[in-house]
Formats: structure tokens, sequence, C-alpha cells
């Protein structure tokens, strides 16, 4: 369970984020949505740790994230680049993070094996660093690593950005496979409303750091959606 | 255009995360170089006087015309390694209606205006203003100074694509090697003698027009054959033809027995051996492996008494320990690239920082055992080498991170070959002089005091008792980059 406290974030005057409450129960699949600069991208960084809230807090499964590292062990991201080790293969890079998990080499294969799909012989075994790659196979090393380690909690910015129509619907089955069968909770933001309304239980709308809607109900989400979207 | 070219550079400098850092560092440098520049300009004002010294009865003229080449070689050396490649964001400029010469002419010209191309004039203006004016006439000395400055400037459009084409090759070093040799060894060895070869083209110069007419000449040429390289290789992708075919550097086995740290060291190493500035880093350190035979061999520096010249030191340290002393003062920057993937897991950071204190330290050990054949000048320089080892990973890596954990610089390192253009430059080597105080403010005291030996030993003691609380050192570090992680983060990411 994440849940968000009086989070605030300034940048001298301008205020770029203020959720007052946001609670996020185990297992559901959360999206966030809103027009660029809404501070979607702003708010998974806080979540994750990577910017200093102004004030309130965060905290993952009872964990104050900037209190501790405990939360990092059950904690999976992507949000951009800077999250790959650009100069290794993949498969280098698949290999260090299995280290840095803990896990055997059957447990890796394991798990690559669920993305064998998704990579389409495109990512493993080749002799190609990730800087390398394609902005879509970069993305789907970065969403497979997020993957790794069995993490609980999973953040994903924009997952579907780049990705060609056949990987989005592979990572849409993907990603609802994960979350029903280990309960994995997701936070994605994404600009693709089909996609988000589709896998997500819940959609929140930010616009100017606030939340303005919150959406469980999978007959509203879309129309809602559009309407605020269209305007 | 040009001048709105120039605006953008600014305001890159200025808008820069780290511009406090520059802006110091600029100071620092700016005012080493000043007096550098003096003390070139003293040396030009009294050459007249020296060489009567060194070469009574000879005529002044033509006995430096006999060694003007040493100067060009030694120039070619130092160019090589202080001479900065000029850097400009071409990437978000090329695909823009700019001109692509445009821009290479003005990186070109930019690249001109460095202290490197007014060393020769310092030096030796004043001789041909003082010795040869009143001898040949203002024309001989015009002819004299020219014909000197344009062959040394010909020197910085020939090292621009020297360095851009060879700097990361082997072939690029055993040219330079050649070069040392070649100069070092023509006069030493008597074979031939390298001045006398060359002088006549100097002595013409006094007295003809023809060498600077010819020089000028050759100028123009080498800009305009620099200019075009740099044109037809402005693309994105890179250079080198053995771009993404190969994979290289395989992880180093003994570093996995060091735990998640030395899994990370190992990451470290590929990131070493996959990027072309690293690996500049890497080949200096071999390089630097060498320099001890400058020093050790020169009888300037031998002691009757069979101590030890207090210059040995600064070899010593320099010799074990250059690769931390300048892969070190750009400490995280190496992983700008993916700072928020370490921040991302437990203990990342710190691990990070302890598998590139195991790698420093490897390395470091590997330079010090590769010295140990220079027993063969002394056992002293055994001795001199093993405290400056043990002070080095004892003390000076504590040293040389804290200081580059002060607002450290993103650093692109995946553009492509051209793109890279940032080489090792006169600011690494600058930064160093700080850190070579350190040593000598425990050895001297001793030194002066006591003996030689005693203050090798108290180098040796404290590099001891550093390595004895090297986690509680080590940990002062982490904690710095844990204090300031969000700063260094949003500069990693903002940044390039």
């Amino acid at each position: 369970m994440i849940s968000v406290k009086n989070l605030k974030k300034q940048y001298k005057e301008a205020v770029v984020l203020d959720v007052e409450a946001l609670e996020i129960p185990k297992g559901e699949c959360f999206g966030l949505v809103g027009n660029n600069g809404a501070g979607k991208t702003t708010l998974f960084r806080i979540m994750l740790d990577l910017v200093r809230p102004t004030s309130g807090e965060v905290s993952l499964e009872g964990h104050v994230v900037n209190q501790g590292e405990e939360w990092k062990k059950f904690t999976g991201a992507y949000l951009d680049e800077h999250m790959l080790l650009s100069y290794l293969t993949p498969d280098e890079y698949f290999e260090t993070l299995r280290k840095i998990h803990g896990l055997s080499e059957a447990d890796l294969e394991v798990h690559l094996e669920k993305f064998a799909e998704l990579f389409n012989d495109e990512v493993r075994g080749k002799k190609k660093y990730i800087r390398d790659l394609s902005k879509g196979n970069l993305k789907k090393v970065g969403i497979a690593a997020a993957l790794l380690g069995n993490p609980e909690v999973v953040f994903l910015d924009e997952p579907f950005e780049n990705l060609d129509p056949s990987s989005q619907i592979r990572l849409k089955k993907l990603i609802s496979k994960e979350k029903d069968e280990f309960k994995r909770t997701f936070l994605i933001s994404s600009h693709d409303l089909n996609h988000v309304t589709e896998i997500c239980d819940r959609i929140v709308l930010l616009e100017k750091g606030k939340i303005i809607r919150d959406l469980s109900e999978k007959s509203e989400m879309m129309r809602e959606l559009e309407a605020y979207f269209v305007g | 255009m040009f001048f709105e070219l120039i605006r953008l550079q600014y305001l890159k400098s200025v808008r820069s995360t780290a511009f406090a850092k520059s802006l110091m560092t600029n100071i620092f440098l700016g005012f080493i170089i000043l007096l550098l520049l003096s003390y070139l300009l003293l040396a030009g004002l009294f050459l007249g006087r020296i060489i009567e010294n060194f070469a009574e009865g000879q005529d002044p003229i033509a006995f430096l015309n006999s060694f003007l080449i040493f100067f060009f070689l030694t120039e070619f050396l130092y160019r090589y390694f202080i001479q900065n490649l000029p850097v400009v964001d071409l990437e978000s400029l090329l695909h823009l209606p700019v001109g692509k010469r445009k821009i290479m002419h003005l990186l070109l010209i930019r690249s001109f205006i460095s202290p490197l191309n007014i060393i020769a004039l310092l030096i030796f203006l004043p001789f041909s203003i003082q010795s040869i004016a009143p001898e040949f006439g203002s024309m001989g000395a015009l002819g004299w100074i020219g014909s000197l400055v344009l062959t040394s400037w010909i020197l910085h459009w020939f090292m621009l694509w020297f360095k851009q084409r060879f700097e990361d090759s082997t072939l690029g070093l055993i040219i330079v090697m050649a070069v040392l040799v070649l100069g070092g060894g023509s006069t030493y060895l008597g074979w031939y003698n390298l001045g006398e070869l060359t002088q006549p083209i100097f002595d013409l110069a006094v007295n003809s027009i023809l060498p600077l007419a010819v020089l000028s000449l050759v100028f123009v040429g080498s800009y305009w054959l620099c200019f075009r390289y740099h044109v037809d290789n402005a693309y994105l992708e890179d250079l080198s033809s053995d771009n993404d075919s190969q994979v290289r550097g395989q992880s180093i086995g003994f570093l996995s027995r060091f735990g998640l740290a030395g899994e990370l060291a190992n990451v470290e190493w590929k990131l070493i051996v996959r990027h072309k500035k690293s690996r500049t880093y890497l080949m200096l350190s071999a390089f630097f492996l060498l320099y001890g035979l400058i020093f050790y061999t020169n009888p300037a520096y031998a002691s009757e008494d069979g101590g030890i010249s207090f210059i040995f030191v600064f070899v010593g340290v320099f010799i074990t320990g250059i690769f931390m002393i300048q892969y070190g003062q750009l400490f995280l920057s190496w992983n700008s690239g993916s700072f928020d993937f370490y921040l991302n897991r437990k203990d990342g950071v710190e691990q990070l920082v302890r598998g590139k204190y195991l790698l420093f330290i490897s390395i470091s050990v590997i330079c010090f055992l590769a010295s140990v054949p220079y027993v063969y000048f002394g056992w002293q320089i055994l001795l001199v080498h093993i405290a400056t080892f043990l002070f080095n990973i004892g003390v000076l890596i504590h040293v040389i991170i804290y200081l580059a954990l002060w607002k450290p610089k993103p650093m692109d390192l995946n553009k492509g070959a051209m793109f890279n253009y940032e080489g090792v430059g006169a600011a690494q080597w600058l930064m160093v002089i700080p850190m070579m105080i350190l040593p000598y403010v425990i050895y001297l005291p001793f030194a002066l005091l006591i003996n030689d030996f005693a203050a090798l030993a108290a180098l040796a003691i404290f590099g001891l008792f550093g390595i004895l609380f090297y986690k509680k050192l080590s940990a002062l570090n982490i904690r710095r980059v844990y204090q300031n992680k969000y700063e260094i983060s949003s500069s990693f990411r903002q940044e390039l």
C-alpha cells in the first residue's frame, strides 16, 4: 500500500505539485494522466526519492521513502534512460541486475522468458550496446529490468510511448498478467487514454500539480477523460 | 550568425548547473596560466644572455637555430597532452539551416584562441628584437620570428587533426613515443643530429623572406586540411568503422570476489573500456609508467650522498596513482548517464563508490607492480614507490574523491566519436597541482628535520593509517554523496 500525504513541490514561487492525500492499495493498477507539465513525472520521481519534496511525505508499505532504503528491495521502476547502464549490452545489463538482486541464472531465464514475445528477438543475444538500441527496444529493456526481482510495486513512465502497435498490445497483456498473477501494484503514467483506461483499475487526472479527478468506474473513465481532454 | 553561436556557447556555460565550479576552476586556471606565461616571458627576455653563458664564443643565433627543432618536438608533446579539442553542441545545430562550414570555422577559430599559441611568441620575440634586429634588420627579425610562430601555429592545426584521429589508438601513442625517442635520442646517441639537419631552415629565415612565405602557405593549407577533416566528419555516427560490430571489455574475474561492490567495479571497468574518453585516461596511465625514465636517469636529480631528490616523491605519486588522479577527478561524472540507476537500488550509491575505490586501488597495485623494475636505478627508488603507493591508496584517494564530489558535472559519454571532443585537456593537469601539494606537506618537514628516509617512512605510515581507517574515511565520502544525491541526480538529468 502506497500513501502520499500533503506532498508539495515548489521551485521558488512556482508550485509544481500539490497532492494532499493519495492512497493506492496493494495490487491496484493505478493510472496517472494529465497534460504536459501537469507534474506526472515529478510525482513519480518524488515517490522514488529521486527529487526532494518541499514538504509532505511518501511511504511505500509503511516505509517513508526518504528515510531509508528498505523499500527499494520491493520496488521496480523505469522512468527514463538514466535508469539504464547504456554502455552494457542488454544481456550484460540483465546479468548485472541478476547479481544485484541475488537471483539465480535460472530465475533470470524464467523472468526473461516472459518477455520473449515483447522482445521479438531484437534484444537478447545481440552484440549491441543499450545506447545503440532503438527507442522502442530501449523501453522494452527498461520495463523488463523494472519487473526483475519480483517487485511488489512497479513505476512506469509512459510505457507505451515509442512502442509499435503490436508491442503495445503485448505489453498490455503482460502488465495485466503480472498484476493478476502476482498482485503487483502498477503505477503507470500515460498519454494514451485507450491503453490506460483498458488496463487500469483507477485513473487519477493531474492538472497543474493538483489531483482534479479520481476515477475508478470503468464505464465513466473514458467519457470523463475525453470530456476533459477534448475540452 | 557568428555572434549568435558565440552567445549560445556563453549561455550554455552560464546556465550550466556546474557554473560555480567551472567559474572557480577557471579563475584558478587563469591565475596559473598568467603565472606560467609571465615566467615564459621572463625566460624570453633573458634568452640572449642564457645562450651566451651556454655557448661561449659561438654565434648565439646559429646556436639557437640548431636547437629550435627540439623546442618544436617538445611543443608537439605538450600539445598532445594538454591541447583541448573544441567542443560545441553540434547535434542540436546540424539539422538547422546554419551551415556546417560556418560552425566548423567558428569551432576551429575558437580553439585557436589559446595561451598555447603565444608561447613561441613570448619566448622568442624578445630575442628577435634584441639580437636579430640589430644584425639583420627588422625584416630579418620579422622573417625569423614569423617562421617560428607559424611553425607553432601549424602544429596547432596539425594537433587538432592528430588528436581527433589518433588519440584513442595505439598508433597515436606509438607516434608520440617515436617523437620522444627521435628528439631525445638524436644528440644523445650521436648517430645523427636533428638540430643540424633543420638548422638551415631557420638560418635562412633571417636572411630571406622565403621560409616565411612557404610557412604561411603551409599554415593556410594546414588550417584548410583540418577544416576539411572536421567538416567531412561532422555526422552523428561514429568515425571508427568498428562501432557496434563488436563488444569489447570482459569482466575481470577476481573483482567479483568483492560482492556487489566488485560487481559494480566490473561494470565500471566496462564503462572505461567502452568509451573513448575513459580509454584515453587508461592509456595515459600506461604512458606515465615511463615517466620515471625522465627523472630517475637525470643526473641533475641524483644526489651524491645516496639521498633522494625531493622531486622523486612527485614522480612516485604520479607513477603509482596517475589513474586515480586523472580518472578520479571526474568521479561521479562518468556515471552521470545512469546515476538514477544506482539511486534506485538499495545501497546502490554506496556500492558504486566502493566499487570505484576497489577499481582505483586495483589499478594502483598494477601500476606499482609494473614500476618495480625501476629498482634498477637504485633501491631507494623502490622505497619511494612503496611509500607513495601506500600514501596514494591510504590518503590521496580519499582526498581526490572528496574534491571531485563538489558539484559534479554531467558528462555525455554516449555521443559518437566525432562529438566526443573532450579528451584529456589542460584543466585536468592543472587541477592536479593542489593534490600534489599534499604529499609534500607530510614529506618536507620530516625531510628537512630528520632525513629523506624518515620522510618516506612518514608518508608510508600516513598511508598505512589511511588504509587502517579505510572504512571510516570512505564512509565520509559515501555520506557526502548521499547528502547531495538530489542535487547531483537533478543536475545529471537536466544538463546536456
